[in-house]
């Protein structure tokens, strides 16, 4: 394949080269195999990546698309690849990262230090829509609010930042397997010559993470993966997930709570769960407690949680912490509660709800993306480079009604990697989202979920709106 | 296993058999399409609408006479209404879409080799429309569909765990087996009895869609009698498809099951009725196909029964009881 058209822009960071046009150290022998392998033969690894995703059914849904049932998120075959030292780093950062979370957390429900330290305000927290006052008081085991985080990081030219966290039922995971599958068979003798390091464990982290989170006295906890069901996005991950663990895949219909523990229905009558892994929002786990028109969820479960003769993680109510509102106070409460500074930046972001923020956004929309806050998955956000005016006008609008409900942070250069479109290299913009799992200890498994805009010149990576997604490779040290 | 598990494996086999038998029929009655007399193609028409207890589309088959342009064109829109049709519940499209709906919600229960043999063929189905296949030779489109379900039954056989998984999904494969093959029995008699000039090629025809043929002719000849194909149909041991065989294995199955928590006698009790009513003895005698009809009938009726039993022993079982 020829890399002599590929386009080189010293202002963003490319994973693959350096400003000069010379491939970075690390990515020198995926470059030169690159370079040897005929654009047909790679055309035909695209392709055979692509249809081991449809032939096994690895799809998604797409809410309020009735014509796409299941879709195959477009796997790039060029994995993308992080040297030993930058994985380090970001490790470290991560561990750092969810462990001042779920102190945060901790602290939120109980006696609010961080609140009456100063270094939130109370009204950010309490008034969050995430915040569940019916935990209160709550001690999970371990102090471990969350046991599983997706962290969304991007690179610029100043380094790796933080874009959001993820903290309710972050997804992806199983892509991150399946596109090493599918990546590794494709490129294999390159695969070995990397040395890259292992993903595959990741269900067997996961099944340990949980399995130390099960009530005291369970000897040989019952895992379960509670999911909305099949018509979910991402039900290919809830069922991947569930055989990984060894656990059953459980909807709310299969659960009944009796004598204030949690059973599932099986041929043989019910069966008692000790830890739920969900993946339903909290506002659908328990319809005495949250919305009392969920058919999602369990009567009586929050019951059962507060009782202790069941584990719910990740905990309900941790969406207060990874709120957009909460976000830019993380590094701060990075270094409150742990005394540290943080390892991986934020990214800087205005608050609306602050009046000198709101006027300096509105003065800037065009040069800026606004989010809302309390809303995930790239809806709701304004791009403002790419909106029209009337599409920034009407936004203005909204912001100005309802200022506390948005955030603003600069566009950022998201770094670009080479992906193989239409028989040759072409930069797209990319992200990483790392899966960081929280039991007694903290766990990672070397590699991520790695988004790319595949669209020329955009940077929304979701997969729900046009994103595709690569492998990422991270060699051993 | 969680009950609704159990549920979904017996719906993918009964799905499968469903998707196996509708393909059989069709490609049955393609190959009637080629060169056999007008007659015998409304027979067959009738014979599988009559089986599946649905009313074609259009006006009644036969309307058209004998003219050979009218029945193509009319075959043509049947042979859409039973493969293609979306809104048919009854169309291998949507039998095998079911199928594999089940099975995709099941991925867990079962193995990666099942899934992959169910869902390879469902992605070269999913896109075809009724032009695609009738162009060229209809039949060869209907036997390659057979044969990937019998190859995913293969793989059952050779992959799948045999714990009440496997049982589940055998009891649904036998009960619908055994409904199938009473229903078309059925249908058959009724055209048989109708028609004034039936002829021997009705009967072998049957033999093929259940692919009893070879077995036919290996014990009894060349030589086609109404009373020999039902003994083989439905009383011999030894016919893979006979209605003895799916009665009593889903009687064995249903014993070997872990006792469910609902009540289970019901289920056991029906399974050997059935199984006593399937291996006869059989009304002989001056009216023998009514008569055989009434049994037929009233094996349909336990067969419906002893479904609910199965659902209600281990599925949908109440649950007011105290926890354990």
């Amino acid at each position: 394949m020829d890399f002599g058209a590929y386009e080189i822009d010293p202002a963003v960071y490319d994973e693959m080269f350096g400003p000069d046009g010379a491939p970075r150290e690390h990515s020198r022998p995926l470059r030169e195999a690159l370079g040897r392998l005929p654009s047909a033969d790679l055309a035909e690894i695209q392709e055979r990546v692509s249809r081991s995703f449809l032939n096994e059914g690895i799809t998604f849904t797409v809410y309020g698309d009735e014509s796409a049932e299941e879709r195959i998120i477009p796997i790039d075959c060029i994995p993308r690849i992080l040297a030993a030292a930058e994985w380090k780093r970001l490790e470290a950062g991560l561990a750092q990262r969810v462990l001042a979370l779920n102190h945060f957390l901790a602290d939120v429900y109980s006696d609010a230090r961080a609140v009456s330290d100063g270094v939130i305000p109370e009204d950010l927290v309490v008034d969050c829509p995430q915040y569940r006052r019916e935990m209160r008081g709550m001690r999970p085991p371990h102090g471990t609010w969350v046991a599983v985080c997706g962290t969304d990081v991007v690179r610029t030219n100043d380094g790796f930042v933080v874009l959001e966290d993820n903290l309710r039922v972050p997804s992806g995971v199983s892509y991150m397997i399946a596109n090493r599958r599918a990546v590794k068979a494709g490129l294999r003798r390159l695969y070995r010559h990397c040395r890259v390091r292992e993903v595959e464990h990741y269900g067997r982290l996961l099944r340990e993470t949980l399995r130390e989170l099960a009530p005291a006295g369970s000897r040989e906890p019952t895992l379960a993966l509670l999911t909305p069901g099949v018509a979910n996005a991402a039900f290919y991950e809830h069922m991947f997930l569930a055989n990984e663990i060894g656990g059953e895949l459980v909807e709310g219909r299969d659960l009944v709570v009796r004598n204030r523990a949690v059973y599932m229905r099986t041929t043989e009558g019910l069966r008692r769960v000790d830890v739920i892994y969900r993946r339903v929002d909290d506002d659908f786990l328990d319809p005495l407690v949250f919305r009392p028109d969920s058919l999602l969820g369990v009567p009586g479960l929050m019951d059962a949680y507060r009782h202790g003769s069941v584990v719910i993680a990740n905990a309900p109510g941790t969406g207060v912490a990874d709120d957009k509102s909460v976000y830019p106070y993380v590094p701060d409460l990075i270094r409150y509660y742990l005394s540290e500074d943080p390892i991986i930046a934020n990214v800087p972001t205005r608050i609306c709800r602050r009046p000198a923020d709101l006027e300096y956004t509105l003065d800037n929309l065009e040069r800026l993306v606004v989010k809302r806050v309390g809303e995930s998955g790239g809806y709701g956000m304004l791009v403002g480079p790419h909106a029209t005016p009337a599409e920034r006008e009407a936004y203005a609008r909204e912001m100005r009604a309802n200022p506390a409900d948005f955030v603003s942070q600069p566009v950022l250069d998201l770094s670009r990697a080479p992906c193989f479109i239409d028989g040759g290299p072409e930069p797209r913009h990319v992200d990483l989202r790392p899966f960081v799992l929280r039991g007694r200890r903290t766990r990672l498994v070397p590699g991520a979920f790695c988004r790319v805009a595949l669209r020329r010149g955009s940077i929304v990576v979701n997969s729900s709106q046009g994103g595709g997604g690569k492998d990422v490779w991270v060699l051993e040290g | 296993m969680l009950a609704r598990n159990a549920e979904g494996l017996y719906w993918l086999g009964r799905y499968v058999e469903r998707t196996s038998h509708l393909c059989r029929l069709l490609r049955e009655q393609m190959e009637t399409l080629v060169d056999r007399p007008v007659r015998e193609i409304h027979f067959g028409w009738r014979r599988i609408y009559g089986a599946l207890r649905r009313r074609p589309p259009g006006p009644a088959i036969g309307f058209g006479g004998s003219d050979d342009d009218f029945t193509l064109a009319d075959s043509f829109a049947l042979a859409d209404d039973l493969t293609f049709e979306r809104s048919n519940p009854d169309s291998v499209w949507s039998c095998f879409a079911a199928g594999r709906e089940n099975a995709r919600q099941m991925r867990q229960c079962i193995t990666g080799e099942m899934w992959a043999s169910l869902n390879l063929p469902w992605l070269r189905l999913r896109e075809l429309r009724i032009e695609d296949v009738w162009k060229t030779a209809p039949e060869g489109f209907y036997a390659e569909v057979s044969r990937d379900l019998d190859t995913f039954m293969g793989v059952v056989e050779r992959t799948m765990y045999r714990d009440d998984r496997w049982r589940f999904l055998q009891i649904g494969r036998c009960v619908e087996r055994l409904q199938l093959a009473v229903s078309l029995l059925l249908a058959h008699v009724d055209e048989v009895t109708a028609a004034e000039d039936g002829s021997d090629h009705d009967w072998m025809s049957l033999l093929r869609v259940c692919n009893a043929l070879d077995a036919y002719t290996h014990r009894y000849g060349v030589g086609i009698r109404a009373d020999r194909v039902f003994e083989l149909l439905v009383v011999d041991a030894r016919l893979p498809r006979s209605l003895y065989d799916a009665a009593d294995a889903a009687g064995r199955e249903l014993t070997a099951l872990a006792p469910g928590p609902g009540p289970t006698g019901e289920a056991a009790s029906l399974a050997a009725l059935i199984t006593r009513a399937v291996r006869g003895p059989w009304p002989t005698g001056e009216h023998v196909l009514d008569e055989r009809c009434e049994r037929l009938r009233q094996i349909e009726t336990r067969c419906r029964a002893f479904h609910a039993a199965v659902m209600a022993a281990h599925v949908q079982y109440e649950i007011d009881a105290p926890a354990p």
